[in-house]
């Protein structure tokens, strides 16, 4: 972890994957600005921050917006090491974009390492439940296999848009605050893992 | 006149000269009298002629600023286009690469071109950069330029770097104070991502670079810069994958080379099947004439190198020969060959037209004359018309969110957005009745989306009064604006906003309503303590259009209660707010309602019979704030509003008395 801010609120950096034209900047734009954008352009990688009160503590939130597109595909892993928690977004009118959140959770899992990442799994589009081609049991159901919670969003009505983006925050939270705790543990931990990449290669 | 003062223009002009000529020309006081009258008259006609000029000259100068602008943005993208054909020719040249000699040629050409740009780059890098050791053989010059780095906490500057970015190689320098650069560090572009910073508490122009000795924060001089170096970044990085993509290319060369020699033996022997039977045909028919033959390949040609305007002439002439004569014997398929073309002109155009969407909208209009123009020769004006105003209305949203983002007036920029459009479309689709009603129909959504907007954004619940009446002016002096060009909205935009207005008249009635009185009164004068306080509301008020100053006892008295001052203060400003809202008919009744209501109010608060107070000062507050506010604020309404504000006056009646007794024993009998 690079060196903490030592003025100001925390900041929590959050990184928003999945597909290409699943909503991850309309669901960004919502929550910064309070709007719904329907013109698509391809996103490469935006940033904002902004300063929002977490359960009555001031805080600032990083927001990374990825690109879906698979040209991408090879930057990612420079994008994802810096991310504390995670918004994997999917279409639930596009099974495609559901399958490909395996992808990104194995890359993201590789890249950081560490099996409980700060993490949710999204389902966008949720106003469009007419056009759903993902079932909500399989839905749930891939969320409850990795250990992540299942939130189903619209950018476009601004159903749970605020929802996700506090939860994942509490998330990174509370693990900031259990990683400073047990410090010592944690880093013989990290010893551990890193002894056994070695020792793979 | 003229003749005489051409004197002053004169090189040589000397005023105790000419004054001397003056005096010894003139007989008697009376003329020289007239003279300087002249003159005088002739200085004052002089001054405004230069006034004149200067505002010309300002007006003009303004013009052109404008003009620069609009073409700056229009040159960036320009500059943009040209690089998506660029990438897009390079993608097709290593598609089919190195199996055509004479396309080889030309890219070595080309090459060579990037190659000198990059040897005068890299002389540059040796030149000024001291500390770097590395080789630069055989690199690509991509973009250099100055960044300013920020802190990543407080996004403070900490230093100036120079940034030399090649294929494969980026060189990171510092700016030291003598302007000198120092070689920091390097890095391979490829283990660099760059991020975009959209929104960072002001933080314009800025990227974040995250390199494998962590992330920086680096601001550039303008947008536009920005966007090079994200751009190039990518160029860097996708780089490498494009040369492996080439090395593969460039291995199974032969394999396309084999296959592209069957293909011409192929295509030979098409040829020579088709040729046999042309002659035979020719014997008996006749024959379409050359430039007709050749016409759809030409045409081709044209529209890809994008001659459109020669493309539709070539096409109608070969159209109206067809016409004319149409007995040679393969008349059919070419007419069918030329058929296709135009429609594929036509779908060319329209998608050239829609390439301007979410850009600049002056450079987008600018740019959609010469499609539009063509379309229009072709007969495709709805089609045209309707791409046309799609482009327009995302250009126009983005437009209002920049506006809505960065807190500017957004209802101002609307209508003159709609206004331009408007003359834009009439100069293209003047002629075409269908197209103006499709004119008329685009505006009242893109109306209909913008009252939406307003309403969601500046209009909620709870909004001030005041702002709301603001906000309303704000939208009503540039809609009626665009009557000037014909186009009458106001109905249209009254109507869409108004029910949302009375709404919020209401609900401050009823907000109001419960503030008038809430405050113990003691009915006692209102003393302000200094003099100064005592001039200061004088002048408030008098702005208002209140004169108290006959309220004035001693020096910081006024013989009011405050709860009455205070009250008039607050019951004109709402006066204005309610006029302002007035202006249309059917607001009226609402805003008038609400004035009689805080009034009436306010005239039936009534002493706490819990403590003794004069009744006479009483009955004095009440019956000034009859006699005196309610005709200022009566007057008040009507000249904002233009319209007679009868509730009011009526109340005013009721409440004066001597013409009517009945109402006043009951007001009498209240008090005492």
């Amino acid at each position: 972890m690079s060196k903490k801010p030592t003025t100001g609120p925390a900041l929590h950096k959050v990184i928003m994957v999945g597909s290409g034209g699943v909503g991850k900047s309309a669901l960004t734009l919502q929550f910064m600005y309070d709007e719904f954008v329907e013109d698509y352009e391809p996103t490469k990688a935006d940033s904002y921050r902004k300063k929002v009160v977490l359960d009555g503590e001031e805080v600032q939130i990083d927001i990374l917006d990825t690109a879906g597109q698979e040209d991408y595909a090879a930057i990612r892993d420079n994008y994802f090491r810096s991310g504390e928690g995670f918004l994997c977004v999917f279409s639930i009118t596009d099974d495609e974009s559901f399958q490909a959140t395996q992808e990104f959770r194995e890359q993201i899992l590789r890249v950081k390492n560490d099996e409980s990442i700060p993490f949710l799994l999204v389902g966008n589009k949720c106003d469009l439940n007419d056009k759903r081609k993902v079932p909500l049991t399989e839905c749930q159901g891939r969320a409850q296999q990795w250990g992540v919670p299942y939130v189903e969003t619209s950018a476009k009505t601004r159903e749970n848009v605020d929802k996700v983006f506090f939860d994942l925050m509490r998330e990174i939270r509370s693990r900031k605050t259990e990683d400073s705790k047990s410090t010592s543990g944690r880093a013989k931990d990290k010893c551990k893992r890193r002894k056994l990449k070695c020792i793979l290669i | 006149m003229t003749e005489t003062m051409k004197e002053f223009d004169r090189k040589d002009f000397r005023t105790d000269k000419y004054v001397k000529e003056l005096v010894q020309e003139c007989v008697g006081g009376s003329e020289l009298q007239q003279r300087k009258s002249k003159i005088h008259s002739y200085y004052d006609q002089t001054s405004s002629a230069l006034k004149k000029h200067v505002y010309a000259n300002y007006m003009q100068f303004i013009e052109t600023a404008k003009e620069i602008s609009h073409l700056e943005s229009e040159m960036y993208q320009l500059s943009h286009i040209l690089m998506e054909q660029r990438n897009l020719l390079g993608k097709l040249r290593d598609g089919t690469g190195d199996s055509k000699k004479d396309l080889g040629s030309d890219e070595t050409a080309e090459e060579d071109a990037d190659d000198t740009q990059s040897l005068v780059a890299i002389k540059t890098v040796k030149e000024m950069v001291p500390g770097f050791t590395g080789s630069l053989e055989n690199k690509t010059f991509l973009n250099e330029g100055a960044l300013i780095e920020l802190d990543a906490n407080d996004y403070r500057p900490i230093q100036r770097v120079f940034f030399y970015l090649f294929n494969d190689i980026l060189i990171v320098c510092k700016v030291k104070h003598d302007k000198k650069l120092e070689f920091l560090t390097q890095y391979d572009p490829t283990k660099i991502a760059v991020i975009n910073i959209k929104d960072l508490d002001g933080v314009r122009n800025a990227i974040n670079i995250i390199t494998p000795d962590g992330s920086k924060i680096l601001q550039c001089v303008t947008v536009a810069a920005k966007n090079e170096w994200i751009e190039k970044f990518e160029i860097a990085f996708k780089f490498n994958q494009l040369n492996k993509t080439k090395k593969i290319t460039a291995s199974k060369s032969k394999l396309i080379e084999r296959q592209a020699s069957s293909i011409d033996t192929k295509s030979i022997t098409s040829d020579a099947l088709l040729t046999p039977t042309e002659e035979t045909a020719s014997v008996s028919e006749n024959w379409a004439p050359e430039w007709l033959a050749t016409a759809s390949e030409e045409i081709q040609a044209l529209i890809a190198q994008r001659h459109f305007e020669d493309a539709l002439s070539l096409i109608q002439k070969s159209e109206e020969f067809l016409e004319k004569d149409s007995t040679f014997w393969n008349s059919a398929e070419i007419a069918g060959k030329i058929k296709n073309l135009k429609t594929e002109l036509s779908n060319v155009l329209i998608h050239e037209l829609s390439i301007y969407q979410n850009r600049n909208l002056q450079a987008t209009l600018r740019s959609t004359r010469r499609p539009l123009k063509l379309l229009g020769e072709m007969g495709k004006a709805r089609q045209a018309c309707a791409t046309f105003l799609k482009v327009c209305t995302s250009g126009i949203r983005s437009a209002q969110r920049e506006a809505r983002r960065n807190n500017l007036e957004v209802s101002e920029l609307f209508f003159c957005d709609l206004a331009e459009v408007a003359t834009e479309f009439m100069r293209a689709f003047k002629s075409q009745a269908a197209c103006v009603s499709c004119l008329v129909v685009w505006c009242n959504t893109e109306l209909r989306y913008f009252a939406s907007q307003l309403v969601k954004h500046y209009l909620t619940k709870g909004s001030q009064l005041e702002a709301v009446a603001k906000c309303v002016e704000g939208v009503r002096a540039p809609c009626a604006k665009l009557n000037e060009i014909g186009l009458d909205l106001s109905y249209h935009m009254e109507g869409l906003l108004r029910g949302t207005l009375e709404q919020i008249i209401e609900e401050s009635r009823v907000r109001m309503l419960e503030t008038v009185g809430r405050t113990e009164d003691a009915w006692q004068p209102y003393n302000l303590q200094t003099k100064s306080n005592l001039k200061s509301l004088l002048r408030d008020m008098e702005i208002l259009g209140l004169d108290m100053s006959s309220q004035v006892t001693g020096d910081t008295w006024i013989n009011l209660t405050q709860s009455t001052v205070n009250f008039c203060r607050h019951f004109l400003s709402v006066t204005e707010s309610c006029a302002y809202l007035a202006k249309i008919e059917t607001l009226k009744l609402n805003s008038e309602i609400l004035l009689k209501d805080i009034f009436l109010a306010q005239h039936a608060i009534k002493p706490n019979p819990g403590i003794t107070v004069d009744l006479n000062f009483v009955s004095r507050n009440k019956s000034y704030l009859v006699e005196e506010l309610l005709p200022v604020a009566v007057k008040k309404f009507e000249k904002l509003s233009g319209r007679k504000n009868e509730v009011l006056s009526d109340v005013h009646l009721q409440l004066r008395g001597p013409p009517k007794p009945k109402p006043r024993s009951v007001y009498q009998t209240d008090v005492l």
